[in-house]
């Protein structure tokens, strides 16, 4: 046997570990639900669960809602952890000392207790309502049972990963890169969109990914503050599969969130595969 | 498809058990195992195993009740399976219908607690046994009414209605019929709220409630699906409540959202769960102005069953539990521990018992809808949450 073909076999090998839990757990799951999804009442197969998904008033509702939800939380997590890692990285003093050191407490409090204690704070009769009724302030606006809850909640449970994913990417842009920008006269405003932007420009990529996979997969939240309807999709599909007993149907909403997520998953993918045949060239 | 799911969740809730009961220490064979070491004098104990769910209080209710039946039965140990409500009790359900399936006689489960659905539902599926006075004599304390509506399929053994839990300082006039009410939600705008019906039995018996109101009075036992046409009244009602309800059609999620806004005085009456009203009270959760009214025609209220699998191997210890769970003793600790109403009938608790029920557990009607409460919940998620 020549030494490559060995080489072949220990990398297949290697690899063949997580190729097989990535098929049995992802892979396999993935494709049972699409035959599910594809079930009809009679049992045989066609496409009438996703025209019903599409065509309900009630499912469209669930999904423009969900992703109207996604869209903006995403925005909002990025602009907000970018303007903090870049605050972070490039200045020093007491007030990033403690930003530092207390951004990444949301990560440790469980998303349930989380999710009760903005429920407490913003609910109708919550801390915020009558310390504002206190200051004179008589209306004060639905944010619990209510899409802003949701983003909300959602801000609070995806900043600090995405701000310690940014900042890392953000500390190995080095230094003399900037200083030497400055030395020949850029500006400010031009250090950034022509220097740190591009050089971390991946890793926002990467945190959009996770933000928008979050985001759209997520349920306590939603199920807890949401409003009946429209629902997220987790919420819906929660009610579809337990409560009315719809497997298909259920399996069709979740097979259409997948595809969501694959969609940005994609140009995720693409971006990495982009810069590995750049390199390897 | 199907079988192969169910094989799934049977063989993830079996990993699950194993895992459990290895960690008991007890032996996972069936069969006449003798239970513990050290037990080899009284050789022939038996242990059956029971599964219920419920949420903590139900926990608490059995974990008073099988020390005082196994100290009177000491050859026979209940091994208890306590599913926290919500999570598994689909599963257990699944299980007995697999084990069955596959031929292997109950899947271990002796004893099952649930409510009326999975009554129905496994009448369908004939697993359940057949029980009689022969072996359970206090079955007689039993309303024979209540039997009749689960073909002797299982035992009614506590039962619980939903009623109207209200402030007694801001509502002055207590609605009476459910009329009544709909006026007193008209005239006090987002002073009322029930719960997402497919999240909580009481905001499902407003629900149900309110839409066979409308229907002749037998109908509440009717399963077949051609009475859905007869519901459009009733939805359309329920959406027309909407702008009177909390948040002009906010609808919490869970019994216990709608008793939330009660404690903190957003709203000032909503459906609720007798036994949960009635335990908050008592450990001081709800404002001790909060009162409890039943009205006519009255809201579901219902038993919660044991069901005993049809291929069981240990009915005789199972028959002699059910019979301890029937009798005025045992009854006694359900009344006290978790407010709930007794199942036999009340004329064999005390008079103190007897009148202290008096108003709250008379008046509810024991609805029997079957599937049918599924199509409810679909429908109103699309015109009443969604409107």
């Amino acid at each position: 046997m020549s030494k490559s073909i060995k080489r072949g076999i220990l990398g297949i090998s290697m690899v063949l570990p997580s190729f097989l839990v990535l098929v049995l757990i992802v892979v396999i799951p993935i494709i049972s639900s699409l035959r599910e999804s594809l079930k009809n009442e009679n049992g045989g197969y066609d496409l009438s669960n996703y025209a019903y998904l599409f065509t309900d008033k009630l499912m469209r509702s669930n999904i423009i809602f969900t992703l109207e939800i996604t869209i903006v939380s995403s925005i909002l997590v990025l602009l907000i952890s970018y303007s903090l890692a870049v605050y972070m990285r490039f200045n020093n003093g007491f007030a990033v000392r403690w930003i530092r050191r207390t951004y990444m407490i949301p990560i440790f409090i469980p998303s349930v207790i989380a999710t009760y204690g903005l429920i407490q704070l913003l609910g109708n009769h919550g801390w915020m309502a009558r310390i504002l009724y206190h200051l004179g302030t008589d209306s004060f606006p639905r944010i619990i049972f209510d899409m802003k809850g949701i983003i909300l909640a959602n801000l609070w449970f995806n900043i600090p990963f995405t701000t310690m994913l940014l900042g890392s990417a953000l500390s190995g842009v080095p230094d003399a890169v900037i200083e030497s920008a400055k030395d020949v006269g850029a500006g400010r405003l031009r250090i950034f969109f022509r220097l740190i932007l591009p050089l971390t420009f991946k890793t926002l990529l990467v945190a959009l990914t996770f933000v928008f996979m979050g985001v759209i997969g997520s349920f306590t939240a939603p199920f807890l503050i949401g409003p009946n309807a429209p629902q997220m999709l987790g919420v819906s599909m929660e009610q579809i599969f337990s409560v009315f007993q719809d497997r298909q149907l259920a399996a069709a909403t979740a097979f259409f969130t997948f595809l969501l997520c694959s969609f940005v998953g994609y140009f995720y993918i693409r971006s990495m595969i982009k810069e590995e045949s750049v390199r390897s060239s | 498809m199907l079988n192969k799911k169910s094989a799934f969740a049977f063989v993830t809730s079996f990993v699950l058990a194993a895992s459990l009961l290895s960690g008991c220490g007890s032996s996972k064979d069936s069969g006449t195992s003798s239970a513990a070491e050290g037990t080899d004098t009284s050789s022939k104990q038996v242990e059956f195993s029971f599964y219920y769910s419920g949420s903590q209080n139900v926990d608490d209710l059995w974990k008073n009740l099988i020390p005082m039946f196994e100290e009177k039965n000491p050859d026979i140990k209940v091994k208890a399976v306590y599913v926290p409500s919500g999570t598994g009790a689909q599963p257990t359900y699944d299980r007995i219908l697999a084990a069955k399936q596959s031929g292997k006689g109950s899947g271990d489960i002796d004893l099952f607690e649930d409510g009326l659905g999975v009554v129905t539902k496994g009448q369908k599926d004939d697993l359940w046994d057949n029980l009689s006075t022969d072996h359970i004599p206090n079955l007689n304390n039993v309303d024979q009414n209540t039997l009749n509506d689960v073909s002797n399929l299982a035992i009614p053994y506590r039962s619980s209605a939903v009623v109207l839990a209200y402030n007694s300082e801001t509502v002055k006039d207590v609605p009476k019929t459910l009329d009544d009410v709909y006026e007193w939600i008209r005239s006090h705008p987002e002073r009322f709220a029930y719960n997402d019906p497919s999240t909580g039995g009481a905001g499902s018996s407003f629900v149900t409630t309110s839409i066979y109101n409308f229907l002749p009075e037998d109908a509440i036992h009717n399963t077949d699906p051609s009475i859905e046409s007869q519901w459009d009244q009733g939805f359309s009602l329920l959406k027309d409540l909407g702008k009177y309800m909390y948040g002009k059609g906010i609808y919490p999620k869970k019994n216990q959202g709608t008793l939330d806004l009660l404690t903190s005085g957003e709203v000032d009456m909503i459906p609720a769960w007798s036994d949960m009203v009635l335990d908050q009270l008592d450990k001081g959760q709800l404002p001790e102005t909060t009162k409890i009214t039943q009205i006519t025609p009255g809201f579901n209220g219902g038993p919660t069953y044991l069901m005993v699998p049809k291929l069981s191997e240990k009915k005789d210890a199972v028959y002699k539990f059910l019979d301890f769970v029937l009798s005025p003793e045992a009854q006694n600790v359900v009344v006290d521990k978790m407010h709930g109403f007794p199942g036999i009938k009340l004329t064999n608790m005390s008079q103190e018992v007897q009148d202290s029920f008096k108003g709250a557990s008379e008046g509810f009607r024991s609805f029997n809808i079957g599937d049918l409460d599924k199509d409810i919940n679909k429908r109103w998620q699309s015109e009443v949450a969604a409107q």
